[in-house]
């Protein structure tokens, strides 16, 4: 029992990577953040706060970057949680059907983002691709559409990929929630004559709340960082509407050599992820 | 006792470890047995074929030289190039765009001065200007490319037309092809379309060649008769469906397969495209135009150059000596002619005999007033993005002078 104070001892190689990997980088990318550092010289000013003043008063693409990131978390968020919670409904008992389409829909999970982004840009291929083709089979022309080179869609359409490839990874988290209520407080509901909306709201949804809520959290930071999908499917495009935060900072500093307001940008897009996670976290404790 | 024993064991295993590492980077080098491995990266994935025949020839000829290529998509290295090469480990001999890359890359100090080099005599002193700086030769621009619209002669002749020398005479050939039921014009909108079809476009509308350098310092602005001029032209192009439908969906390889399967009359790239579009119909017949937005007497340019594939030595390199050899190589007559013929890409090198129909056909551009790239004189990646933007915001359907408006306040943001 007398561990004594060598057991701290144990958090050394921890505390070491941690130093390492994240508060190094962070602190050097608030310290560049002052600075107009290109990335390429070892040269560089000190500019005070101009990055920042640019970013909030000139930058036109940032605030669409930013408005765009919002639209594709709202999007993802909404879906993603609805289709893995009505799923995990279907899908709680562990019947071989059931353990099966689970499999099924986890399969996409296991995927890498870059193949996922090329076979969804070839289905969203306006001339070539499986969706308008399908789309006109069945007599449904006017709803062919301009998937990812449509500016006013191009958005939504990526959110739904990221829906797709996401849901089943949540179904597990609802699935596990699910099978963790007990079985006795649907004897009870049914005995009482609930119907099954009101066993939902009553039973099925405060217990599974807290997986709803991991569910949600999880979801809005992942959907927050997206990258890989836009940066594979559109890099941004067509005349910025898919550029996201995550996409810009990566241009700025990777095609335009201004690591300084990259770093900047990176600064206010962790703080607006540390706001999101922040209020996740207390809606977290308030369900508890 | 115990403690002694523990510490002997670090340090061993950190000896253990750091003798593997070192052997490691040995291995990577390829300096074992005095052989000499140089990696090569470029971005021409058409290529790779001729190029693993050159390489084994050279290999034949120089057996101390191994060569390791590796092949990026072009839009992957230009963002992710310049920062493999910078530690030395790959790109002994690695390419350059001009224009943006060449100024980075130059920026960086990650280019071997070759100036007064032997080989630097097998290349047109005229079309190796763009890999220059401050009078120092940094890279040696290979590929001499015209970047304008390709159009499948066979079809023009079948309907008469013939490549027009005004607007009036560019619309109405556009309209003649999809009266007959073609797509006028297969436009790669979700990638390079924007960035190749707006340098024919501008080019007399806006015939000063210092142009962006102009609105680089805000000498000039997007919202000016030139570029305004240029938004509403594609505009127009458009609005009448010359492109094909949902065009800013549609990438180079959808286009080319468009041109390909004779569906459209010309694809908006360039002469780099002729090869792709012949190996999936080798009966096509190609020519090279470009859209003058002007009248006939107000044309000042023909079409677009671009002097490109610029070839440079790794300044980090420890193989700098093997590296210039490979471009010397490169440079040969016999090499760059079998390079030139299987790729169907003229070059800058002197004196080359072209065999293949494509690039007999289009040799006479060479001789045509031509202006270079325009595009690639945009020093600044957000510029360039910006402008290519507004393009796309207008094929979308928004307003040219609002398109612009919105693309100048990006360069007003890097105007001093």
């Amino acid at each position: 029992m007398k561990a004594g104070k060598s057991i701290y001892l144990f958090l050394i190689p921890g505390l070491i990577l941690y130093l390492m990997f994240f508060i190094y980088p962070t602190l050097s990318a608030l310290f560049y953040s002052f600075t107009n550092w290109d990335g390429l010289t070892a040269d560089f000013d000190f500019v005070g706060m101009a990055n920042y003043v640019e970013i909030f008063t000139k930058d036109s693409i940032f605030k669409k970057a930013f408005v765009n990131n919002l639209e594709f978390m709202l999007f993802v968020v909404i879906f993603q949680t609805l289709f893995s919670l009505v799923f995990a409904l279907m899908l709680t008992k562990n019947s071989t059907a059931s353990i099966f389409l689970r499999a099924l829909y986890f399969f996409p999970t296991i995927l890498s983002s870059v193949s996922v982004a090329f076979i969804w840009t070839y289905m969203y291929d306006p001339n070539l691709g499986l969706i308008n083709k399908l789309l006109d089979l069945a007599n449904l022309e006017f709803l062919t559409m301009n998937w990812i080179g449509d500016g006013d869609i191009a958005i939504y359409s990526i959110s739904a990929v990221q829906v797709w490839f996401h849901t089943g990874q949540m179904l597990i988290i609802f699935v596990a929630g699910l099978q963790g209520i007990p079985k006795d407080l649907y004897e009870v509901a049914k005995m009482e004559g609930a119907n099954k909306w009101q066993t939902f709201r009553k039973v099925t949804w405060p217990l599974v709340a807290p997986a709803a809520t991991i569910v949600v959290a999880y979801t809005t930071i992942q959907s927050f960082k997206a990258f890989d999908l836009i940066f594979a499917m559109t890099r941004g495009g067509p005349n910025y509407s898919t550029e996201i935060l995550a996409t810009l900072i990566y241009n700025t500093a990777f095609r335009s050599y201004r690591f300084g307001y990259a770093s900047a940008e990176s600064v206010i897009f962790m703080i607006v992820i540390a706001i999101i996670t922040f209020t996740q976290m207390r809606l977290l404790r308030s369900r508890a | 006792m115990k403690l002694k024993n523990y510490l002997i064991m670090i340090v061993v295993l950190t000896f253990v470890f750091l003798a593997a590492c070192s052997a490691g980077s040995d291995e990577a080098s390829g300096s074992g047995d005095g052989e000499k491995e140089i990696s090569f990266i470029h971005w021409r994935g058409e290529d790779k074929e001729v190029f693993d025949e050159l390489i084994t020839k050279f290999e034949e000829e120089n057996p101390d030289i191994t060569v390791e290529m590796t092949i990026y998509p072009s839009e992957q290295y230009q963002s992710t190039a310049q920062t493999q090469i910078r530690d030395g480990e790959v790109g002994d001999v690695f390419t350059s765009f001009p224009g943006a890359q060449f100024k980075i890359m130059d920026k960086a100090g990650l280019m071997e001065d070759l100036s007064g080099e032997g080989f630097l005599d097998n290349f047109n002193k005229d079309l190796i200007e763009a890999g220059q700086k401050d009078g120092k030769q940094f890279a040696v621009p290979y590929q001499l490319v015209f970047n304008q619209p390709v159009y499948n002669k066979g079809l023009f002749e079948e309907l008469g037309i013939e490549p027009p020398n005004d607007w009036e005479g560019f619309l109405a050939m556009n309209e003649k092809l999809k009266e007959n039921g073609y797509t006028p014009i297969a436009f790669p909108g979700a990638d390079i379309g924007a960035g190749q079809l707006m340098n024919s476009m501008m080019m007399n509308n806006a015939p000063d060649e210092e142009i962006f350098t102009k609105l680089e310092n805000g000498e000039t602005k997007l919202t000016d008769e030139w570029w305004v001029k240029t938004l509403t032209q594609f505009k127009e192009l458009a609005d009448k469906d010359y492109f094909q439908k949902d065009s800013l969906g549609t990438k180079h390889d959808g286009a080319i397969a468009l041109m390909a399967q004779e569906k459209a009359g010309m694809l908006a790239s360039g002469s780099y495209a002729m090869a792709s579009i012949k190996e999936q119909n080798p009966d096509m017949e190609l020519g090279l135009l470009a859209p003058i937005t002007v009248s006939a007497d107000e044309a000042e340019y023909e079409g677009i150059h671009t002097t490109t594939f610029m070839l440079a030595v790794n300044s980090n390199s420890d193989s700098k000596p093997e590296a210039k050899k490979f471009i010397e190589f490169l440079s040969q007559k016999e090499n760059a002619e079998k390079y030139a013929n299987e790729t169907g890409q003229h070059l800058t090198v002197n004196d080359l005999e072209y065999e293949s129909e494509e690039l007999k056909s289009t040799a006479h551009w060479m001789e045509k007033n031509t202006r270079f790239h325009p595009r690639y004189l945009i020093s600044s990646a957000d510029i360039q993005k910006a402008v290519e933007a507004s393009i796309q915001a207008v094929i979308g359907g928004q307003d040219p002078e609002q398109a612009a408006k919105e693309a100048q306040q990006v360069v007003d943001q890097f105007v001093e």
